[in-house]
């Protein structure tokens, strides 16, 4: 159920929306498409959701291609649009139901699989609302619903999180690990980058239409990537004077703190150790970035 | 295509459209009108020599496929583009269903719409039926053809839906096209006769035009008392034209070969439901009381136009030899018995409403190659 992506490209008239992105996502994993607004991230997802065709290059889905076996690819994806459009007539059970219909999934098991997703999505006490009253967060969560109906082995989500609360974001992040785990595929883009590390096993970032780089974000990744940490202490002028003495890069930042360049954890424990043994008093020393961060900031920096 | 897919999108758009609560305002309405327009025409033409039954049935008849054409293009003109903007087109085309599942669920489910104004409609036609005047076999061929129609009005709809990108434009084309063929074929008609109108040779046989010039009578009076009765008698046959008298001979008249562009007429979703089933000419004594009957002006027009001038040689000696008006006809009444135009006409839009539902249903094929300007896809 592997997603491959080789060198494809996709023009609206002289818009190049989406220039050469490859890319692979590999079932048991979270692949998360990050990438700033217009990088061509929606436009990759409608091709591999079978609703566009690329002007080049090549995509397959459990071997596949959306293009000459859509119906074959279909049947196998989920896919959740960027801002979910709904029937607002229709209650929230109905949706689920008639999109089953769409899947020709029989009337009784459809029952049974739209109850089940309900209470995945905590959406039971609104099953019966017409989809219309709900909140933006709540459509959200009905898309993610109606993407997972059919028990999509590849799972394509494009901003899953936008609009949700904090608490839907911890449930939306448990809910991709527990897929990954039953060995789905599961891409997602999105902007919120730090929720992205701690769910995402790979990162793909994506600009001006182009594949910038794959990184793993695996605990090595974070334990030796360069991370920005902001330092609060009470001997502001001392701090300063140490770390201009110890070449560490440094700026100040607002309220006070002070941000520092570190690569790996390794290397940050040593830094605080080392201040503190020279009677600095340190009252704060936190990751300012996550890493996912600073290789993303790092990565669309000629965007500027 | 399968019939389940067919069904679900149909079961979708109707539940929507029915919990939408300006649809049973509109039903509302169409009756209120419809029975207004069947109760004025039951008093206006209720008398002897109007009898109300064919009048009714025409007016009510007439005012449904009116008011349909009106009312029936919003079911479906904005039916694929208005899915767009709202995001819930890309949803259903990433599940299972097909795109001919959805063009034709999007059709059936509009169809079933516009088939439940026309059913509230025919209490009165069962009404014109009950007073008379009206087959039955003829208001069943009526609402078969105008059921038909309003499929072909629907699909055109959808058609215009699937083309633009934005809902008022698709709008405003579906009208223009109902104006185009309810208007434009009978202005084209009008404007285009005068191509196929001159003067013409025709034979005719019968009294030459200057038989009068030649023939004075002498100018004697009449009451001249001093004629005997068979002078007088002379006299006044020297004035009359005998069959005798008939020779052939060659006139200039004016001609319109109307024959060349009746076709125009049946595109008219007018022309084809009135021409399906015209009321039969009612004959009072010698004279006919048909009474109002647009339906049957239009069919007798059309067939008329069709027919065009007659072109045989003219045989205008055959009104001497014969006595009375047993020999005469009324042409228009002719024209009646001779074969209808409507099959032409519901043949021309019914494959116009097959081809705009194939259009349709390419423009929802996915995935997409080539995007239309504006549109989006999700």
């Amino acid at each position: 159920m592997t997603i491959e992506v080789q060198g494809v490209r996709r023009a609206f008239g002289d818009v190049l929306a989406v220039d050469s992105i490859s890319l692979t996502a590999a079932p048991g994993e979270v692949t998360a498409l990050i990438g700033p607004n217009g990088s061509g991230k929606t436009t990759l997802l409608l091709m591999l959701a079978t609703l566009l065709v690329p002007d080049q290059g090549a995509i397959r889905i459990d071997g596949l291609d959306p293009v000459t076996q859509p119906t074959e690819v279909r049947a196998r994806i989920g896919w959740m649009p960027d801002g979910f459009g709904t029937w607002d007539a229709l209650t929230v059970r109905e949706v689920l139901h008639t999109v089953a219909a769409a899947y020709r999934i029989p009337p009784d098991r459809a029952r049974a699989r739209t109850q089940e997703l309900l209470a995945t999505v905590h959406l039971e006490d609104l099953g019966d609302r017409r989809a219309r009253v709900l909140s933006r967060g709540q459509k959200q969560r009905l898309g993610l619903a109606r993407a997972l109906i059919n028990d999509p082995s590849v799972l394509l989500l494009d901003e899953p999180a936008s609009g949700l609360d904090p608490r839907s974001r911890i449930e939306l992040r448990d809910v991709l690990r527990a897929l990954a785990a039953q060995g789905k595929t599961v891409l997602v883009s999105s902007h919120i980058l730090t929720e992205l590390q701690e769910v995402a096993d790979r990162a793909v970032i994506v600009a001006r239409g182009r594949s910038l780089q794959t990184q793993r974000l695996d605990d090595d990744f974070v334990s030796t990537g360069t991370a920005s940490w902001r330092i609060d202490s009470l001997d502001l002028s001392r701090l300063t004077d140490w770390l201009a003495d110890h070449h560490v890069p440094a700026r100040r930042v607002g309220g006070g703190l002070t941000e520092v360049e570190v690569s790996g954890e390794e290397n940050a424990a040593r830094l605080l150790a080392d201040v503190v043994r020279d009677g600095i008093r340190v009252t704060t020393f936190a990751p300012s970035q996550g890493a996912l961060e600073t290789a993303y900031l790092a990565a669309t920096e000629d965007r500027r | 295509m399968s019939w389940d897919g067919m069904m679900t999108v149909a079961t979708l758009e109707l539940r929507q459209r029915v919990r939408t609560s300006k649809w049973p305002i509109v039903l509302a309405v169409w009756v209120a009108i419809i029975a207004l327009v069947a109760f004025l025409s039951y008093w206006a033409t209720n008398d002897a020599d109007l009898r109300s039954g064919e009048s009714m049935y025409d007016i009510v008849i007439f005012f449904v496929l009116g008011l349909a054409m009106l009312i029936v293009p919003s079911l479906t003109a904005t039916s694929v583009n208005g899915d767009r903007e709202h995001g819930v087109l890309a949803t259903l085309q990433t599940t299972l269903l097909t795109h001919w599942d959805i063009v034709m669920g999007k059709l059936v489910a509009a169809w079933v719409i516009s088939m439940t104004f026309l059913v509230t409609a025919m209490p009165f036609m069962a009404w014109a039926w009950f007073e008379g005047g009206v087959r039955g076999d003829k208001i069943a061929l009526s609402v078969v053809v105008l059921m038909l129609v309003l499929a072909v009005v629907c699909a055109l709809g959808l058609m215009f839906s699937t083309l633009t990108a934005r809902p008022i434009a698709s709008a405003v084309l579906t009208y223009l096209t109902m104006g185009a063929l309810v208007f434009g074929t009978t202005i084209g008609f009008a404007l285009s006769a005068f191509l196929v109108t001159g003067e013409e040779k025709i034979q005719v046989f019968g009294i030459p035009d200057n038989w009068y010039e030649t023939h004075q009578p002498p100018a004697v009076d009449p009451a001249d008392p001093t004629l005997t009765p068979e002078q007088i008698d002379q006299l006044n046959k020297a004035g009359q034209p005998t069959p005798a008298d008939c020779t052939t001979f060659t006139r200039t008249v004016t001609l319109a070969h109307t024959e060349r562009i009746w076709w125009m007429l049946p595109l008219n979703p007018f022309v084809v439901v009135a021409d399906a089933a015209p009321s039969e000419p009612r004959k009072r004594g010698d004279q006919y009381s048909s009474g109002f009957t647009p339906l049957r002006w239009i069919s007798l027009g059309a067939r008329s136009a069709r027919n065009g001038p007659s072109a045989q040689a003219t045989d205008e000696c055959a009104m001497l030899t014969n006595t009375g008006d047993t020999g005469f006809t009324d042409p228009s009444e002719n024209a009646l018995k001779t074969a209808p135009v409507w099959p032409y006409g519901l043949a021309f839009l019914l494959v116009a409403g097959s081809g705009a539902a194939v259009v349709a249903g390419r423009r929802l094929r996915t995935p997409i190659r080539r995007l239309p300007n504006g549109t989006r896809i999700a």
